[in-house]
């Protein structure tokens, strides 16, 4: 069994590894699905981690880290980053569609159309990262 | 001989797949003449060429010697009519076609059960109900997205194969007359396929010389990507059982979403108990 010294150091890991994440995401406008994706498994990771260690543990220390990390996530990820994530998403979705619609399929070449294909899988790719990203908003919400 | 051909299909499918190098979004064979292994009569094969060459789906072809059959590759892309569908909020399964070969030997079974009339349910560009038309069975093809019945009616200038723009859980079947028709439902059981079948079943039985007297045909799956079903039959067992249907005959064949996938795709006959 982990003593207490290897939980709260794989938590203390863990956590650091969602700050660069958090501090990465807050700088950036345009962050990339493999980026979003690394980002919200890490919050649901530490998030996890915490539930499960506030009924483990009985030291005063990592249960004030705890409630540090979950402050970070409530505060800097929950009301500001996911939000963007979201919209942003939401955005691009719109407008890659609308790119899409508006080409003349009749006059392209092979090249062409398999060029779009590629474009088209992209666009497949943001709107299954948005339904994750929702799953994930539902969850806040219900909390 | 017709679970012969679809074994065939899909052998040279698999054989294709293997070499195949291009970059296609989708792509089928048809084998370019009667033979053999696909005796399929010339004038059959000639429409099914004509269905492939006409669609503006495909917009690339070439000729190509599969093991030892000569066949034709036809190169396509079906992304515009993707975006299009996931627009309808009633539409859980957006279009992606079986193959043309693969309608046709459905429909070939379709008629050796002796079912008179063929009803696409979900029918994409209509292909299936094309194939019937082309085995002399009357057929009828049900969409709710007008693009891709705009693409159905450019297809069925020879062959009527009726394209209707309708929600198929509200189309008036009663209408039609059917005699002794079989219904092919578009969509995996997985991907609201039951949901469109549950309607459809429910509309049919209320017409009385219907309900004992009509087929059921649904497209399966067996990949490990989907939710199995406790009573199996490609995700259909459950659905089957709960609608007093009973599973009368399960025929492997390709189609453009199991390309890449080692297992065809199981279509289940099924009739009332």
């Amino acid at each position: 069994m982990s003593s207490d010294k290897d939980i709260s150091q794989m938590f203390h890991s863990e956590s650091l590894k969602l700050h660069n994440l958090i501090d990465i995401a807050n700088t950036k406008t345009d962050m990339d699905i493999h980026e979003i994706v690394e980002t919200y498994y890490q919050v649901m990771n530490v998030s996890s981690i915490a539930t499960m260690l506030k009924q483990q543990t009985e030291s005063e220390e990592l249960l004030n880290k705890i409630r540090e990390t979950e402050k970070i996530i409530s505060e800097k990820f929950n009301s500001n980053i996911h939000p963007k994530i979201l919209t942003s998403l939401s955005t691009s979705i719109q407008e890659t569609t609308k790119t899409l619609q508006s080409e003349n399929v009749n006059k392209k070449s092979k090249e062409q159309i398999e060029n779009d294909a590629k474009l088209f899988e992209e666009l497949r790719q943001k709107m299954s990262t948005k339904e994750f990203v929702q799953q994930y908003d539902t969850g806040i919400t219900h909390d | 001989m017709i679970e012969e051909l679809a074994k065939k299909i899909v052998e040279l499918k698999n054989e294709f797949a293997k070499s195949y190098d291009g970059k296609s979004q989708i792509q089928e064979i048809i084998p370019k003449s009667s033979s053999e292994t696909f005796p399929i009569m010339d004038h059959h094969l000639e429409l099914l060429h004509q269905f492939a060459t006409k669609n503006p789906i495909y917009y690339n072809f070439f000729e190509k010697k599969i093991g030892s059959v000569d066949c034709i590759v036809y190169e396509g892309d079906i992304n515009k009519f993707w975006l299009n569908s996931i627009q309808h909020s009633s539409s859980k399964a957006p279009f992606s076609p079986t193959w043309i070969v693969s309608g046709y030997i459905i429909t070939l079974l379709a008629k050796e059960l002796g079912y008179s009339e063929v009803i696409d349910i979900g029918s994409g560009d209509g292909r299936i109900a094309f194939c019937a038309k082309i085995l002399d069975m009357e057929s009828y093809s049900i969409e709710l997205d007008e693009i891709l019945v705009d693409l159905q009616k450019l297809l069925s200038d020879k062959l009527d194969f009726h394209p209707y723009c309708s929600d198929a859980l509200k189309f008036d079947y009663d209408s039609l007359n059917f005699k002794h028709p079989i219904f092919f439902i578009g969509g995996l059981a997985q991907m609201g396929g039951t949901a469109l079948a549950a309607g459809v079943l429910q509309k049919i039985n209320s017409i009385s010389h219907l309900k004992n007297n009509s087929g059921w045909v649904f497209a399966g799956t067996f990949s490990q990507k989907y939710a199995s079903d406790p009573k199996n039959e490609g995700g259909w067992g459950t659905f089957i059982e709960k609608n007093n249907l009973r599973s009368i005959k399960i025929i492997s064949l390709p189609t453009a979403w199991t390309f890449h996938e080692s297992d065809p795709t199981p279509y289940i006959f099924s009739q009332s108990i």
